[in-house]
């Protein structure tokens, strides 16, 4: 008799504790670059909300420092211990490396179930996360490059602030004027460990980083080679460019000390605030002549490394919510990207008492029907692709040598690494 | 009774033996956790990194895919190592000049000021060794700054053109090393006052009866005396002081221009964590370990020979 009500209780025991584990909520991992300067509330508000909505999920998100390289270090290391996080944010420069180094869930599948979902994003925002026709990563973070400008520099120099340079012969013309009547160096195009700008100006003239079928950089094209040289006449010929560090250029022009600036319109909330005395304005980044605008893209894709179906399936849930209207308000607002569904913006709903408030954000609203990829070189070696870039406009700034024989020797260098 | 006899006679040198054996056991459990951390995360390492370093592995990837000397290959032919090698032997010997020969200088003259000001000198000098590195280069950052810099504002009122220090291949590994003799040369003086401080009085007494100068005070009784601290600071500083490179150049120039204020130990970094490049970074790593080890043991040949311990 004990003996039986012993094993029923054993057994209803076991069933409670059965229905309980299937209760439980699958839980995944985030990992962003949101520090709590940029964007690490917003985090934070979006994984409350989304699991108010979604009980059966719980996400832990976790910043990573060091920004997208910081973060691929640290999935790399995951990866390497078979922990990686659920869902993570690739800068688009690391977008090839990560897919075609690491094991993740490739996306198309969910073109056909979740058509809805990709209604209103732009096909050439869509294209950022697309890498040899299939999709790797949905666009998350958008950012263009911008001009900023110190509009109280322009009306010292006896120029009109509200007619900034639009093509590159207009910047260099009135940068000419800058530096003659202020004394001031005129413009400095950012130069951090990384070649976002570079690519800019390739594309910007006509170029392309990298041949379509992925097999040549396209550096030592002609188009390539004449904005390069361009940068570095403006450097050491004409004198009107600064040659700075990253920290260096942006807090010159913070302080006043050069007139434009080129760099990422995620800066605009910190230019606002730390313009130290004038007034800071920004338009899209110049036109080469009549070319039309192209510009490289910044930001991230989020990109899925769960192996487990009830993981991924949250993962899935978890990017369309922070990709949703709220949830991209949510992230616009905190971080100054772009949303991907460029709609939004004109929304009195979402985003267009921020846009209405943030008059620098309109510069790259202009510029977001011209993005084009931040090139994330194939392969193995790409990371290394990257570096002969940086290290080649290092060099061709520097002004020892004309940009043509630099960018030859890089390009060798690089198709030589990149995948035949 | 020869079974007596030879039993009594191995009793004693047993008990001897296993006293001996004893302490030695103690002495062993007592050196195990060093040893044994030591071996796990130095030696294990060491091994695991210079196997590596026959491999071509991004961290991720399951299989280790044998390469056989491709990596040892490639790296002698890359411009990177040898610039990096070259960059590492040139702050190893400004290092050395710097925060060996200065400090002592300094250390000599602040003997002579009294002791209250000695005090104040001794802080004033050390206070750069405990400010944070990553903190120091956010200053020097500003320090720096080619427009408004207080550096190059100053060589402009004596008339000098200051160079761009961090974004001219010339200066930048100059401005590194800058920044890492300031951290570090007052610690060496520190260690200096101690050095100079342990000399006992008498030395000089004895010296100045004798009649010798102030001059041949310090070349013949000071110098001599203060050998021990100056080897080894010397051996400190030739082999810890490039390894105080990292910081300053990760938060000031990342190895460039064009990898002009690039060092071995970030290049390995920048080989194994920017480019995921594990076996590649491993074999660097080999190859620094392989020169650094031969200087060492060149240092310790000489060292031996030259040095008097006051005896």
């Amino acid at each position: 008799m004990r003996l039986r009500q012993g094993i029923v209780l054993l057994v209803a025991v076991l069933g409670l504790a059965r229905s309980v584990g299937a209760a439980e909520p699958v839980t995944i991992e985030y990992w962003h670059i949101n520090s709590p300067t940029f964007g690490g509330p917003a985090a934070k508000e979006l994984v409350q909300l989304f699991e108010a909505r979604h009980p059966d999920i719980k996400v832990v998100e976790k910043f990573q420092p060091g920004v997208y390289t910081g973060l691929m270090q640290q999935l790399q290391v995951s990866l390497a211990a078979r922990r990686p996080p659920a869902v993570a944010q690739i800068g688009y420069n690391l977008t090839a490396y990560a897919a075609g180094q690491f094991p993740h869930v490739l996306l198309d599948k969910y073109r056909k179930s979740d058509p809805a979902f990709f209604k209103g994003i732009p096909d050439n925002i869509m294209a950022l996360g697309v890498l040899g026709g299939t999709l790797h990563g949905i666009p998350f973070g958008v950012s263009t490059p911008v001009m900023y400008y110190n509009a109280d520099l322009f009306k010292a120099a006896g120029l009109n602030p509200d007619q900034p340079p639009q093509t590159w012969d207009d910047l260099q013309r009135q940068g000419a004027i800058i530096k003659q009547k202020t004394g001031k160096l005129a413009v400095y195009l950012q130069q951090p460990n990384d070649e976002w700008i570079d690519q800019t100006l390739i594309w910007g003239n006509g170029g392309r980083p990298l041949s379509e079928d992925g097999k040549r950089v396209g550096w030592d094209a002609p188009e390539a080679v004449e904005a390069m040289q361009m940068w570095q006449d403006m450097v050491n010929k004409s004198k009107i460019a600064a040659n700075l560090t990253w920290e260096e250029g942006l807090q010159a022009f913070l302080s006043g000390h050069v007139a434009m600036c080129l760099t990422t319109i995620g800066r605009q909330e910190h230019m606002r605030r730390n313009a130290s005395g004038f007034q800071v304005r920004a338009v899209p980044v110049p036109r080469f002549g009549s070319k039309p605008l192209a510009t490289a893209t910044g930001g991230n894709v989020l990109m899925i490394f769960a192996s487990d179906p009830a993981q991924e399936k949250a993962a899935w849930e978890w990017i369309k919510f922070v990709l949703s209207p709220e949830g991209a308000t949510i992230w616009t607002k905190g971080t100054g990207y772009l949303p991907p569904r460029a709609e939004l913006a004109n929304d009195p709903r979402y985003l267009k008492p921020f846009f209405d408030e943030a008059p620098l954000m309109k510069a790259a609203l202009q510029t977001f029907p011209y993005a084009r990829p931040w090139v994330s070189f194939p392969g193995p070696r790409g990371l290394e692709i990257t570096k002969i870039l940086i290290k080649a406009r290092d060099e061709v700034l520097e002004g020892k040598r004309p940009a043509e024989p630099i960018l030859k020797e890089a390009a060798q260098q690089a198709n030589a690494l990149l995948p035949k | 009774m020869d079974a007596t006899a030879l039993a009594a006679a191995p009793a004693r040198p047993r008990t001897r033996v296993s006293r001996r054996w004893r302490a030695a056991v103690v002495g062993h459990l007592y050196l195990a956790p060093a040893i044994v951390l030591t071996g796990l995360f130095v030696y294990w390492p060491l091994v695991a990194s210079t196997t590596l370093s026959f491999y071509d592995w991004n961290l991720v990837s399951p299989t280790w895919a044998a390469v056989g000397w491709q990596n040892y290959r490639e790296l002698i032919a890359s411009r990177a190592f040898w610039t990096s090698l070259v960059n590492t032997g040139k702050a190893a010997a400004a290092l050395t000049v710097l925060t060996v020969a200065v400090p002592l200088l300094l250390a000599l003259a602040v003997q002579r000021v009294g002791p209250r000001w000695r005090d104040l000198y001794r802080v004033v000098l050390f206070s750069p060794t405990v400010i944070s590195m990553a903190i120091a280069c956010a200053v020097w950052l500003w320090i720096f700054h080619p427009l408004y810099g207080v550096l190059n504002t100053a060589l402009r009122v004596v008339g000098l053109p200051g160079p761009a220090w961090l974004s001219s291949s010339d200066s930048a590994i100059w401005a590194i090393v800058l920044v890492t003799v300031w951290k570090t040369f007052g610690f060496n003086f520190v260690l200096y006052i101690a050095g100079l401080l342990a000399i006992p009085r008498e030395m000089y007494e004895a010296a100045r009866v004798d009649g010798a100068s102030e001059r041949q005070l310090v070349w013949h009784v000071t110098l001599p005396l203060l050998a021990p601290t100056t080897l080894f600071v010397f051996l400190s500083t030739f082999i810890l002081g490039p390894q105080n490179l990292f910081i300053p150049t990760q938060i000031l120039t990342q190895g460039g221009p064009n990898e002009a204020s690039n060092n071995v130990g970030y290049l390995v970094y920048q080989l194994g964590f920017e480019y995921f490049r594990i076996g590649y970074a491993s074999a660097a790593a080999t190859l620094i370990f392989l020169v650094f080890l031969l200087l060492t043991a060149l240092q310790f040949y000489l060292a031996e020979r030259r040095i008097h311990y006051g005896r």
